[in-house]
């Protein structure tokens, strides 16, 4: 090809989201190095960025759906849906670890430059038609990853953690190019478009496409641990910074189930479409029954929530098992459900917790109910999110999927969620009444003053409850812009 | 979101719904416990004028209770969720007046009752108290479906936290039990539910989940009897019927006076309201196919209720078994299909909530003075504590049913509605519950009141206060009340009873369809005015 591709006014526009967190991270390493005296803004400089990015999310939304960068890059509702909610959870993370790291004594430039940086891969993942600009965008959040993981470089734990999920994120970009490459041999295609055309004209060796696809499919499961790829989860989760797990448990896992539809939307059209539904159920079923069971047994609090974000993954595919324009709607929902109250327990958890180092029992939160009345009352409206109690938000997340379910003929998928999600009232209410109902074992640390951090907590907690209270307007946006697939 | 508003500030259903939720805000500034209490105490009396306002407006002296209804300002439906046909539809009837003014009445005799009982954290446990109060009044009020439920499962985390927080010994266990098998029971209906709304969807273009439109749906009876079991499972856990009560003697007992008497005063006829309101209504043909299982669940209920209560050691025990028993006759009288049957067991569902209502009270107040709810520590009590020996054999005397009491009322007509219905093996054996009852609440008489008063612990206490002579009085008086002019109770009732009968028999008598189909009645404009005038015409 001669002809140089020329970049479009157009198309920068399109990424100002992108930059904006980008610049935004870039700006927080200058000030650090050269500003040491203006560290305290670095908080409010992260979220103004964040917050940026979210606003000219919004100002595009008004735009029509579009290709950039010769199609590389997509606008659409489902995007613009799912970067909201990456951002989302971005925002609390970020609220989080201000306290986090003072009290923790971290330089806190990087660290905020990183998050942006990983949710700026985030955006770009979930905007990428074509492969190796996914592959590309998975790079460069990984790499923030890892480095985040193991922030806390003094403690051991952490740096395990790190090493883990480095070790299973090697996996999965290995797996994800191995994919990449044998789809592109088989269909001649990169991008999606041509290889659901080529898929649907049942172009290649169809082992060889199937096995390419399977490849990425599991390296998407990769990042979402949904069973049986979720062993890395709750160790990483365990020795990760509290704050950085709000946006770890969360973040990733929305992108990759957003790059999961586009993949299985690609494969809509072939002649094993079925096969891949079957294939999607049997995950959710794994998830939802294994991630709750295992999180049955757990007594740290963080281990409990990885593996009761295996099992929301779980739920969540329920509505890619029978993928059609409608998909979107359950997911989008269920994923902002999940960023508000999985960021919002993480969040408090680490502010209830003040030694990172330890294990996070959830027996000494016995009786802290009274001790921190904000922070139990929040984690007490997010575990009952969680449980998808209503008039909770993820009561309706899951009142959506299971309806998802029901109108594709998947009752018996309904019927194992609603089991499986018994189990997990169980679970959630052992938190509860161990904060209100069990006397004190040990007194809370010290708590300094942490405004951000009371912030997140709040804003988790008043959102789970009060869009389950007045959905309307937010199902109504959904299902004007989240389609899913090409029309 | 206006309309919503309009309704709260106006009398309005939702007013009184919304009334106890929205007075626990005050609760975050009130620091000193006294001033909390009282507070509650005026909330709690408040919301009972509000909602003795409201009825009294509407009830004509001999007549019917005509429906009451939350519209929006231009008289239709308010829409909740409109994406999915989610309607926010409150609406009171002769059905649901009883219960709700039951629920109302007990809200400030529970903050009396528990004025000494509780001892920390009043306003946790007041707020508490009011979220419950909400959550059971939206519930009996709720005829969309989706409403219901969410209102339905909202109850259950203040009854947790009642139970968990302020219970006695096993109460975090009793507490998670309470909630894993109510859970258990409900999602499963939220499935049901789905797949009602899914339906009317698939035959009338779009989704609902009103109950007036639901209504509407003729389903095969394969489905009919899915559908009826998910419903009947979670109503069944609720009321509780053998063999799936064993959450309920745990909950009763651990948990705080005033929560046992919401428990048993109104939750559990949540069951029994939601077989009479929703799963005998919408599944005419699976409810009469189950009809002899129902029946005979009920029967275990009745007897082994009377018999396990009768070897109880612990007066809440006791108490707690009784309930068993007791809604056994209610759900006897529910699966009768006769409209003096089904009187019978809405005034018994009162009843039941004002009698053993009064015992837990008055176990309450005993253990508050000895900390023991053993039979054997007691004896004699009557020549230290008249008014306590009063109440008791009062409470108990109308449990057992004594006429000129109210459980005479509720048993009788149960009893011989349902032998007129044809149930006449049923009745017999209902019939020695009935003994049995006498039996085991006597015992509790006499292990209490007479015999020698022999510890010396015994001869030290003091009798009721007029606070709890006050808690006491107004559920005392109701029971003679409704035991000497039963009429007055239950004449607001029967208009739509008789219609729900009605039409329940008039399904039943059509052969079930062979797939799904919307009756062929049009949409009504206002269904129950409507209803009210075919039954008339044709139904007497």
């Amino acid at each position: 090809m001669s002809d140089a591709y020329v970049i479009a006014r157009g198309d920068l526009a399109a990424l100002l989201p992108e930059l904006v967190l980008v610049g935004g991270g870039v700006l927080l390493l200058l000030v650090d190095a050269f500003a040491p005296r203006s560290r305290r803004w670095l908080t409010p400089l992260a979220v103004t960025a964040a917050a940026g990015a979210l606003a000219a999310l919004t100002a595009a939304s008004g735009a029509p759906d579009g290709l950039h960068f010769g199609g590389l890059i997509e606008s659409s509702g489902l995007s613009l849906a799912a970067s909201a909610v990456v951002l989302v959870a971005a925002l609390l993370a970020i609220f989080a670890s201000d306290g986090y790291l003072r009290r923790e004594r971290l330089a806190g430039g990087e660290y905020h430059a990183l998050l942006l940086w990983c949710a700026a891969g985030l955006l770009l993942m979930l905007r990428a038609r074509e492969l190796l600009t996914l592959f590309l965008a998975l790079e460069l959040l990984s790499i923030c990853l890892y480095s985040l993981a193991g922030y806390h470089r003094r403690l051991a734990i952490a740096t395990e953690a790190a090493l883990k999920y480095f070790l299973m994120g090697a996996f999965v970009s290995a797996f994800v190019l191995y994919g990449i490459a044998l789809v592109w041999g088989e269909t001649g295609h990169t991008d999606l478009d041509g290889i659901a055309d080529a898929l649907a004209a049942g172009a290649g060796h169809p082992w060889l496409v199937t096995l390419g696809m399977l490849l990425l499919v599991a390296g998407f499961a990769f990042k979402m641990s949904l069973v049986p790829f979720h062993a890395w989860a709750p160790d990483a989760y365990q020795g990760a910074p509290s704050p950085f797990v709000a946006f770890l448990s969360v973040a990733p896992k929305a992108a990759s189930a957003v790059v999961l539809i586009r993949l299985l939307g690609a494969l809509a059209g072939s002649a094993e479409s079925a096969k891949w539904s079957s294939l999607v159920a049997l995950l959710a079923v794994l998830s939802m029954v294994g991630g709750n069971l295992m999180a049955l047994v757990q007594r740290d609090i963080k281990r409990m929530l990885a593996y009761s974000g295996i099992a929301h993954m779980g739920y969540l595919l329920i509505p890619l098992a029978g993928i059609d324009q409608a998909t979107g709607e359950p997911v989008l929902v269920y994923l902002l459900a999940y960023a508000l109250m999985n960021a919002g327990a993480f969040a408090i958890v680490g502010m209830l917790y003040s030694s990172p180092g330890e294990q996070h029992l959830i027996s000494d939160l016995a009786g802290w109910g009274l001790r921190r009345p904000l922070l139990a009352g929040c984690l007490t409206l997010c575990m009952l999110s969680l449980g998808g109690i209503p008039p909770t938000l993820g009561f309706l997340g899951k009142y959506l999927v299971f309806v998802h379910a029901i109108r594709h003929g998947h009752l018996w998928l309904a019927v194992i969620g609603v089991v499986a999600s018994l189990v997990g009232v169980f679970y959630y209410l052992r938190v509860v009444y161990t904060l209100y109902m069990l006397p004190e074992v040990r007194t809370p640390g010290e708590a300094p003053p942490d405004g951000w951090g009371r912030l997140a907590a709040v804003v988790a907690a008043a959102g789970s409850l009060l869009l389950g209270i007045w959905p309307g307007a937010l199902l109504d946006w959904l299902q004007q812009t989240a389609r899913v697939l090409r029309s | 979101m206006t309309d919503f508003l309009q309704l709260l500030l106006g009398d309005s259903l939702t007013r009184l719904v919304f009334f106890p939720v929205l007075a626990c805000l005050p609760l975050l500034l009130i620091r000193r416990q006294e001033t909390v209490k009282r507070y509650t105490l005026a909330v709690a009396l408040v919301e009972l004028a509000l909602v003795l306002r409201g009825v009294g407006g509407r009830l004509v002296a001999g007549a019917a209770f005509e429906p009451w209804r939350d519209l929006a300002a231009n008289g239709s439906p308010i829409a909740w969720i409109p994406r999915f046909g989610i309607r926010y539809e409150l609406m009171m009837d002769g059905i649901s007046l009883p219960l709700v003014v039951l629920t109302a009445l007990l809200l400030p005799i529970i903050v009396l009752g528990s004025w000494r009982g509780i001892d920390r954290q009043w306003r946790g446990y007041a707020a508490s108290c009011l979220l419950l109060t909400s959550g059971i009044l939206g519930a009996f009020l709720a005829v969309d479906l989706f409403l219901f439920y969410v209102f339905f499962e909202l109850m259950l985390v203040p009854m947790y936290l009642m139970i968990g927080i302020w219970g006695g010994q096993r109460r975090v266990y009793a507490a998670i039990k309470f909630f894993i098998f109510t859970m258990a029971g409900s999602l499963l209906m939220l499935l049901a539910i789905l797949w009602l709304a899914w339906s009317h969807s698939l035959v009338a273009g779009s989704w609902s989940f009103s109950y007036d439109l639901l209504s509407r749906l003729d389903f095969p009876i394969s489905q009919q009897l899915l559908l009826f079991a998910a419903f009947g499972l979670a109503f069944a856990i609720k009321v509780p019927l053998v063999p799936l009560h064993t959450w309920l003697p745990d909950a009763h007992v651990e948990a705080p006076t005033g929560g046992s008497v919401v428990l048993a005063g109104v939750l559990l006829k949540l069951g029994t309201y939601g077989f009479l309101r929703f799963a005998m209504p919408l599944f005419p043909h699976a409810a009469s196919a189950a009809q002899p299982l129902l029946i005979t669940l009920a029967l275990i209920g009745i007897l082994y209720g009377a018999l396990v209560a009768w070897v109880q050691s612990d007066m809440k025990k006791l108490v707690a078994y009784s309930s068993v028993a007791h809604l056994g006759f209610v759900v006897l009288g529910l699966f009768a299909f006769d409209q003096m049957a089904w009187e019978g067991a809405l005034i018994q569902m009162v009843n039941h909530g004002l009698s053993t209502g009064a015992l837990f009270l008055l176990v309450g107040m005993i253990y508050d003075r000895r900390h023991t709810k053993e039979f054997d520590q007691f004896g004699g009590l009557a020549k230290v504590m008249p008014w306590f020996a009063t109440m008791l054999v009062i409470s108990a005397l109308a449990s057992v049913g004594l006429p000129g009491l109210n459980g005479f009322v509720g048993e009788f007509l149960i009893l011989a509605g349902s032998y007129r219905a044809g149930l006449a093996l049923p009745v017999i054996a209902a019939t020695l519950g009935v003994v049995l009852a006498a039996i085991y609440l006597l015992k509790l008489l006499a292990r209490t009141l007479w015999g020698p008063l022999d510890r010396a612990e015994n001869r030290e206490l003091s009798d009721l206060s007029l606070r709890e002579i006050l808690t006491l009085a107004p559920l005392v008086l109701l029971m003679f009340a409704i035991g000497v002019a039963p009429e007055r109770f239950l004449a607001p009732s029967r208009e739509a009873l008789t219609v729900t009968l009605a039409e329940f028999q008039e399904r039943r008598d059509e052969p079930a369809p062979v797939a799904l189909r919307l009756r062929d009645s049009a949409p009504l404009e206002r269904p129950d005015e409507e209803r009210l005038l075919l039954a008339r015409r044709g139904g007497r």
